[in-house]
């Protein structure tokens, strides 16, 4: 559906440095005509929840695994899910470890430094409840005491068949309860 | 001289160290001195200059529930020598003079001694939290810290 000046031939020739307005310029006329929510919502939806980037984050040994789903063996990048280094650029956080009290702050700065929409998954036991650690004196019980989670994933540490499956529920939470 | 209670004992007479309640017998390893904690600003300089003790190893405290225990790990390159030094303190106010003036290593070993057993240093340079954030507000290896429920323990330490 072509409702704009810009056809799909031009949008071929473009230089990068013109795409960007070109797109606005459509998608901007695209709301115009169909409402917001008919046509761009779903949209971004699909669009989102087929290329979730986890925050590039290791706590603990549950790190292992997480970079073990990464690897060629698993490839979590068939689903879309590529790590980013920087807060800024990610949409889903995944908690792989043990979470202590002096860690507890930096990483409800690194939750707030995401950009909306963002979602968090507990990798293994600790995250989810404080693990064996639970009654420690510096362990938090639970990262849902402190950022809210919308997956957990069981296992010390959870394979990386846990952790892709643990994706996947994310991605049909997504399309269920909408971005 | 030979390495044993009494070399020790006469070593440390010899040297003017001030404040030496009593030279254990020890079995080869470390000598094991216990002195009074009020001489301890006088004691350290005369263990690293007299005795050349110049590197500690270690600081570290034990709550023996009637008293504590503070305990110094010294260790002589020119001798091969370990000297373990250790002080009984109040149970209600431990504390004993820093040893980071002597020995700059005790500078983060007193931090944590202070963090996880409560034992004061008097005129440390920097006593802060090292293992546990700011505003933690107990010391967890002290007897009488109850494993607290973990919801007890949010209430008290979520806003720091």
């Amino acid at each position: 559906m072509v409702t704009n000046d810009v056809s799909f031939v031009e949008i071929e020739t473009l230089r990068s440095r013109e795409f960007l307005p070109a797109a606005k310029e459509a998608l901007g006329s695209m709301i115009k005509e169909q409402g917001e929510s008919k046509l761009i919502r779903p949209v971004f939806n699909w669009a989102g929840r087929n290329s979730l980037f986890p925050l590039h984050w290791g706590l603990a040994c549950c790190a292992i695994e997480f970079a073990a789903a990464f690897g060629a063996r698993w490839d979590a990048e068939r689903f879309g899910v590529v790590p980013r280094s920087s807060p800024r650029q990610c949409d889903l956080l995944i908690v792989n470890g043990t979470v202590t009290w002096k860690v507890a702050h930096k990483l409800i700065a690194l939750y707030e430094q995401m950009p909306e929409p963002k979602w968090v998954i507990a990798m293994g036991n600790c995250a989810t409840g404080g693990g064996p650690f639970r009654t420690a004196y510096s362990v938090v019980p639970g990262v849902d005491k402190l950022v809210p989670v919308d997956v957990y994933i069981a296992g010390c540490p959870p394979r990386p068949e846990a952790l892709l499956d643990g994706i996947l529920r994310l991605e049909a939470l997504i399309r269920e309860r909408g971005a | 001289m030979e390495w044993n209670a009494e070399g020790v004992r006469a070593q440390l007479a010899a040297a003017g160290a001030p404040g030496i309640l009593s030279v254990d017998p020890f079995d080869g390893a470390a000598a094991r001195v216990r002195f009074s904690p009020e001489s301890a600003s006088a004691l350290f300089p005369v263990l690293r200059d007299a005795l050349g003790f110049t590197h500690l190893s270690t600081v570290g405290g034990i709550d023996w529930v009637e008293r504590y225990e503070v305990f110094y790990l010294l260790w002589s390159d020119a001798a091969k020598r370990y000297l373990l030094l250790s002080a009984d303190l109040d149970a209600k106010t431990p504390h004993i003079e820093t040893a980071s003036t002597v020995w700059p290593s005790a500078n983060w070993h007193e931090r944590e001694a202070w963090e996880l057993v409560g034992i004061g240093f008097d005129h440390h340079p920097d006593l802060r939290h090292l293992l546990m954030p700011d505003g933690y507000s107990f010391h967890p290896l002290q007897r009488s810290f109850k494993l607290h429920e973990p919801e007890d323990l949010e209430v008290k330490v979520r806003h720091v």
